[in-house]
């Protein structure tokens, strides 16, 4: 589980595994790694709860441990968690991930702040555009989790010459994308 | 009007049109030329500096905050 600081990836790793690893509301608190497992159907996984970080270039002790334990698992399936209120801040972490060709799936989570606030994400569309699952989770409630868990064996590796091409297909079409106040994006209406 | 993001008063709101140092760090948080921002904090001697980009705050030392050129609006 890689992400950028305090987007609520040991909150998430707790529902995943049962574990009770430490969890506040203030970013940096993970400075080591916790592992856990999580049976789903007939596969266990190992789950690597992993400090946050704003990128693949180290900037603390935490970070690097992030950075290494990214290096050590190559190959593996890396859930990426993004927190629904900043999206495009976690992107950064993210593309830099897919564009070393890990298998990836993205916990898009915190969506009952982003309810709050009244930020609505196009979940479907940025799983369209990544080409790689994308599961709206609340880790605080459990929302999502058993679903971002089945969806961890649809984890793919990201194909970024598609991502660039459909990215700006979308730039070209964008009224396709937009969606009115109160949309469910059931897709039904068009 | 040009004006480092150092000297911004607050409130002020401008664009970013130059990062000359630690492009990366301040790109990975969300900072990045051509984005909007508005000055939330700025603290004296070392800082921090808090601004607000896409209504996400982005906190710097004042070093890192006098290298990003904003034009203000």
């Amino acid at each position: 589980m890689m992400g950028n600081p305090n987007v609520g990836k040991s909150a998430l790793f707790n529902r995943l595994t049962g574990a009770d690893a430490v969890v506040s509301n203030y970013p940096g608190t993970t400075v080591d790694y916790t592992a856990g497992k999580l049976i789903e159907g007939r596969t266990i996984y190992e789950i690597i709860d992993i400090p946050g970080t704003y990128s693949l270039e180290p900037h603390d002790a935490a970070e690097k441990v992030a950075v290494l334990l990214l290096e050590e698992h190559r190959g593996d399936v890396v859930m990426i968690v993004l927190d629904a209120t900043k999206i495009e801040r976690g992107l950064y972490l993210a593309f830099e991930i897919m564009e070393q060709e890990y298998p990836c799936i993205i916990a898009l989570n915190m969506t009952d702040v982003a309810h709050d606030k009244q930020i609505k994400v196009n979940a479907p569309e940025i799983q369209r555009l990544l080409g790689i699952p994308v599961v709206e989770t609340t880790a605080i409630s459990g929302e999502g989790v058993k679903h971002l868990a089945g969806a961890i064996r649809k984890a793919q590796v990201a194909d970024m010459d598609a991502i660039g091409r459909r990215l700006e297909e979308s730039e070209q079409n964008p009224e396709e994308t937009t969606l009115t106040p109160g949309c469910g994006n059931c897709r039904r209406c068009g | 009007m040009l004006k480092t993001l150092s000297t911004l008063e607050f409130g002020e709101t401008g664009r970013v049109t130059e990062i000359r140092e630690s492009r990366h760090e301040l790109n990975c948080m969300g900072l990045r030329t051509g984005k909007k921002l508005k000055m939330i904090t700025r603290q004296p001697i070392k800082g921090p500096v808090v601004v607000l980009i896409d209504e996400v705050e982005i906190a710097m030392g004042l070093d890192i905050a006098a290298q990003v050129l904003v034009d203000i609006e």
